[in-house]
């Protein structure tokens, strides 16, 4: 594997709440290649969506090291992560999160615009062209269904043109038919694109079509998945 | 990452409209607004009061003598530098009716004036008539007028006839309006304006008599005032002239105009704190729910300035709507009531739009704003990113960045400086400052108690679900039972202080003293009417004890040589004209606190007697100097002893006692009280004014009604205030309420789903509200009672007694306000059907 865009060595998360300490992800050692699909699946609180978290920096790591395009997510602080975030990466969520006060091209600019982009809206619209809601949008999301709510919250996350897209769960509020639409969609701009795709999914059909799925289980990678790529049973599934 | 990128965010962010920040906006306006209402009439009152200085004082300028009239000196400079001198005569006297029952006696204020009185304004009558006609005599007796008050105590009709000293009058007119009236201070009588002249049969102005001598000047246009008055201090530097001039027609009035409104703007400014205490809540309910954006922006890139910028400008506009419509209402409406105002002054005013009091009402609302809003605010950067996947776990800091404590402390400090500076009384400020942070503090220490309280008790309450219920929802919402106590709890300790303080200062001036205090007052007993009157009482059984002492007026003008000002300051000692008397020993009670009293017969050079107290206060001591001017006579004396004086049972006191041979050569009246059984006193007074005319009888049970008449007004301005500001405390109240909707509309589905009836449901929902309600009111009665209890032992230095039923009636008040804003907001929940509300949960 040429360099690494994500690179885990040990990682390890522990959180501090009111019922004390829960331990989360333990040992995660991974390498994910630049250009590569992959799916993290398990069962529910397995660690997926925490893994994916550390690898955004959208969650700080307890122990071991985090690598995204050579950069150590572990000693950057909370600025240093946001910033990394809006240049290389791209989120995309369960519950698209869309700001309910900004409009579908305001929403998808809001990166742009952090990043102090002078073309955002240009630049936005066409990405909300491509995702196949120029006409909407003026529109808010609470005018908006489901599916079209994610596909701006897709516009939103390719339109820095991120090196990593992390997808949690991106169908997982949808239905069939447009569960299916927004993969298409996804996996069209990260083949566009040319992004790393980490996506968490329960959806057997969608980490099929990934390069490499990683099972997890209690916060460990599963040895039996640790170097199984393109999953046979998976492929099955899907087809 | 620009601030014009945080403001395009934040304009965003204010599409979602004016919901859940009404609370918010009102707290802000109302707080705003009773300030600038408060401060507008100030400066209307003052406006009016400088508009109508000459005519309040009745000339351009005044110059006033007490116990004597001007001298040919002063006279003739008088007429040289006016175009017009008029001159008063001001004492009090005893006007007298005879009626088939005995006659009547009214205590009054005489005004006796010359031809050319008023120089400025005119008197008002009724009948309508000029007031030359009506001191005109009729029917061989001179005219007189008299207000309302007094011609209904007498029971006369304009036309009749009653006696002042030893000459008749005929009542020509009831006297309406006295255009000078307010520069004459407090008085104890209704006024009677007639002519000096009318005065020669009267024996009333015999030498000693306690009178003042007032002369108002004309002066030609453009007479520099300031100029003129250090002329005349100079030229009678010493002769105990007082001088007032139309720079400040009613010194008095505007120097009490400026101390209750400054006090009113500090009572507005705990509003304020309280209303700061729901705008927090508002903007932290806000927050919490924009969590979500905030983690999303932040996945998104956004760096923490960014999200405190975002929000800091929207907060910052919110509050400046909120200011403005504060602004608005405080600014409008005394204008809008202005006639009405007026109406109840009895002094001019000239409403309008005055931007001074709204600069300073706007200032503090953004103070507030800030310091209140700043800690939320603060901690709104610190949500993480990671917030949006899952919510309890890594819960954020209880505190905000040091950086930013430091801001609100700068934030606070500035808003006690302004406040000092505006108001004017830094001592009055820091109190009231002092105060709110107490009892802040005791409020946010109770409500964590009443926490972990409810936290303790719930699992020891068996068998009664409802009581369970609600102390675990009082222990499991931090900001519910924090909002709720705090705002309401602030409130009402503005309520209990002034509930206690007033029931303490009238139990002060009254409630104690019919034990110790004398019947009457008599003053300008002439020295040779001493015997006869003290043979009258002295043989009266019912009479107990009589107090006589001679008594003169002088002012202290050096101390050691210097003039007294510089010495002593301002003291009230210095301030104006005291009373002194001399006697050869030191009567019944004095107590000497240090050097001795001077011989009997002693006709050394004059020795002085002095106040200890009030002699520790301006810095003398045994064997300092000081002159006093008696009737323009300049007498210098040495302090040779200090003694105890008890100003508290309303006897006889005198600071200054001098020795027989000083003062004796001097013309001058004696002032006795009397102590006597309540039966006797109409015997007494009937006896007394009838062998000696010229005597005055003051009842001290109406001078103490009067003063206590006075003091209830400031205690209803007073009241007025802390009212606003528990609106206020209310409407955060209701905010509170109305935020936690949602949590109970939840909490009442899942009861519902166990089984939980709506009434026993509702009656969680009530105790809930009551013992928070219990709480705040039990806190603010302690702080209420901490509170009146420093002012009546530090600032009044008055006895304290807990008053029971303000105490009482502020814990019920506190009860019935959260009972009544909990349970308004209960219906929904209540009504509101399980399988949607839990649906639209999941």
């Amino acid at each position: 594997m040429s360099d690494p865009v994500l690179s885990l060595k040990n990682a390890a998360l522990s959180l501090d709440g009111n019922a004390g300490r829960v331990d989360i992800l333990h040992g995660i050692t991974l390498d994910i290649a630049r250009g590569e699909t992959v799916g993290l699946v398990g069962p529910s609180g397995s660690g997926k969506s925490s893994l994916l978290m550390i690898m955004g920096g959208l969650e700080r790591a307890s122990g071991g090291s985090i690598h995204a395009l050579g950069h150590d997510l572990t000693a950057m602080n909370e600025d240093a992560l946001a910033r990394f975030r809006r240049g290389h990466m791209g989120v995309v969520f369960q519950s698209f999160h869309l700001i309910p006060t900004m409009t579908a091209l305001e929403n998808v600019a809001t990166p742009l615009e952090l990043s102090g982009a002078r073309d955002a809206f240009d630049r936005a619209e066409a990405e909300l062209e491509a995702v196949g809601l120029g006409h909407r949008s003026r529109h808010y999301p609470s005018q908006m269904s489901g599916g079209e709510q994610q596909r701006v919250a897709l516009a939103r996350a390719s339109v820095t043109r991120p090196d990593i897209l992390l997808a949690d769960e991106p169908t997982g509020n949808l239905d069939g038919a447009n569960g299916s639409a927004i993969m298409d969609l996804l996996f069209d701009l990260r083949d566009r694109h040319g992004a790393t795709l980490v996506l968490v999914t329960h959806a057997p059909a969608l980490a099929a079509r990934c390069d490499r799925v990683i099972q997890l289980a209690d916060g460990r990678i599963a040895p039996e998945a640790r170097e199984q790529d393109n999953a046979p049973d998976l492929k099955a599934a899907a087809e | 990452m620009t601030l014009a990128t945080s403001a395009r965010f934040a304009r965003r962010e204010l599409r979602g409209g004016l919901r859940g920040f009404r609370i918010f906006l009102a707290c802000l306006a109302l707080g705003v607004a009773a300030i600038a209402a408060v401060g507008s009439t100030r400066a209307a009152i003052e406006a009016g009061l400088a508009r109508e200085g000459a005519a309040l004082l009745g000339g351009d300028a005044e110059l006033d003598f007490t116990y004597r009239f001007a001298d040919p000196d002063e006279l003739a400079w008088m007429n040289e530098v006016a175009t017009e001198v008029s001159e008063i005569a001001d004492f009090r006297s005893m006007a007298v009716v005879d009626g088939p029952d005995g006659a009547e006696r009214g205590l009054t204020q005489i005004k006796a004036v010359d031809d050319a009185y008023p120089l400025i304004g005119a008197v008002e009558l009724t009948p309508d008539m000029p007031l030359d006609v009506a001191l005109a005599a009729q029917n061989g007796l001179p005219g007189a007028v008299m207000e309302r008050a007094l011609i209904d105590r007498l029971g006369l009709a304009v036309g009749d006839t009653f006696r002042l000293g030893t000459q008749d009058f005929t009542l020509s007119a009831e006297l309406t309006r006295e255009p000078d009236s307010a520069a004459g201070g407090f008085a104890l009588g209704p006024r009677t304006i007639l002519l000096r002249t009318s005065l020669e049969n009267a024996e009333l102005l015999a030498p000693g008599t306690l009178f003042s001598s007032k002369y108002r000047l004309s002066l030609p246009p453009g007479t520099n005032l300031a100029a003129l008055e250090a002329d005349a201090r100079d030229r009678f530097e010493n002769s105990g002239l007082r001088w007032t001039d139309s720079r400040n027609g009613a010194p008095g009035v505007s120097e009490f105009v400026d101390r209750l409104g400054a006090f009113l703007v500090l009572v507005g400014l705990s509003g304020l704190a309280v209303g700061g205490v729901g705008v927090s809540a508002a903007v932290r309910a806000y927050l919490a729910e924009k969590t979500s954006v905030i983690a999303t922006l932040r996945t998104l890139g956004a760096e923490r300035s960014t999200i405190f910028q975002t929000y800091f400008i929207q907060i910052g506009t919110l509050s400046l709507l909120g200011i403005a419509i504060g602004l608005a209402l405080g600014a409008l409406l005394p204008v809008a009531l202005a006639p009405i105002i007026e109406a109840r002054l009895p002094i001019p005013a000239s409403f309008a739009i005055y931007p001074g009091p709204l600069f300073e009402s706007a200032i503090y609302g953004l103070l507030t704003a800030f310091v209140f809003t700043l800690w939320p605010l603060a901690r709104a950067e610190d949500v993480r990113a990671a917030t949006l996947f899952r919510d309890a776990l890594g819960s954020s800091r209880l505190l905000p960045a040091p950086r930013y404590l430091v801001w609100i402390a700068v934030g606070l400090a500035a808003l006690i400086g302004l406040a000092g500076l505006f108001s004017g009384t830094w001592w009055l400020t820091l109190w009231t400052s002092g105060g709110i942070a107490f009892a802040l503090a005791l409020l946010a220490i109770a409500a964590t108690g009443i926490r972990w309280l409810s936290r303790h008790a719930a699992p020891r309450v068996k068998g009664r679900p409802a009581l369970r219920w609600a102390l675990g929802a009082i222990s499991g919402t931090r900001e519910g039972a924090a909002s709720v106590v705090l705002s309401l709890g602030l409130g009402l300790s503005v309520l209990a202080a002034v509930g206690q303080i007033d029931g303490n200062l009238r139990n002060a001036i009254s409630g104690n003293l019919p034990d110790v205090a004398p019947s009457y007052f008599f003053v300008d007993i002439q020295r040779d009417q001493m015997a006869g009157y003290t043979e009258r009482l002295e043989n009266d059984p019912a009479v107990s004890r009589i107090d006589s002492a001679p008594m003169l007026r002088g002012i202290i003008t050096q101390i050691n040589g210097k003039p007294a000002r510089e010495v002593a300051g301002d003291h009230w000692v210095i301030h104006g004209d005291r009373g002194l008397t001399y006697s050869e020993t030191p009567t019944e009670n004095t107590r000497i606190t240090a050097g001795q009293w001077w011989p009997e017969g002693y006709t050394g050079p004059p020795q002085i007697s002095f106040a200890a107290e009030e002699a520790e206060e301006i810095g003398v001591g045994i064997g300092d100097t000081l002159t006093i001017n008696i009737l323009g006579r300049d007498i210098t004396g040495t302090i040779t002893s200090l003694r105890e004086v008890d100003f508290s049972t309303a006897g006889i006191g005198f600071i200054l006692s001098m020795n027989p041979s000083a003062l004796q050569g001097a013309p001058h009246t004696f002032i006795s009280t009397v102590y006597a059984e309540d039966a006797a006193e109409a015997q007494i007074l009937r006896d007394i004014a009838n062998a000696y005319p010229n005597v005055t009888a003051i009842r001290v049970r109406d001078a103490i009604d009067r003063v206590a008449d006075v003091l209830a007004g400031l205690a209803a301005a007073t009241s007025y205030g802390a009212a606003a500001t528990l609106l206020t405390g209310f409407l955060v109240l209701i905010g509170a309420a109305a935020a936690g909707t949602q949590a109970r509309t939840y909490e009442a589905a899942v009861l519902k789903t166990l089984g939980a009836t709506r009434r026993r449901i509702l009656i969680s929902f009530a105790t809930r509200a009551a013992l928070l309600g219990l709480g705040a009111g039990a806190v603010a009665l302690a702080a209420g009672i901490a509170g009146g209890w420093a002012v009546s032992n530090y600032v009044m230095d008055t006895d304290f007694t807990v008053i029971w039923p303000s105490a009482l009636a502020i814990v019920i008040g506190g009860v019935t306000a959260t009972m009544v804003a909990g349970l308004a907001f209960a219906w929904g929940p209540l009504a509101a059907r399980p399988a949607q509300v839990l649906r639209g949960r999941e």
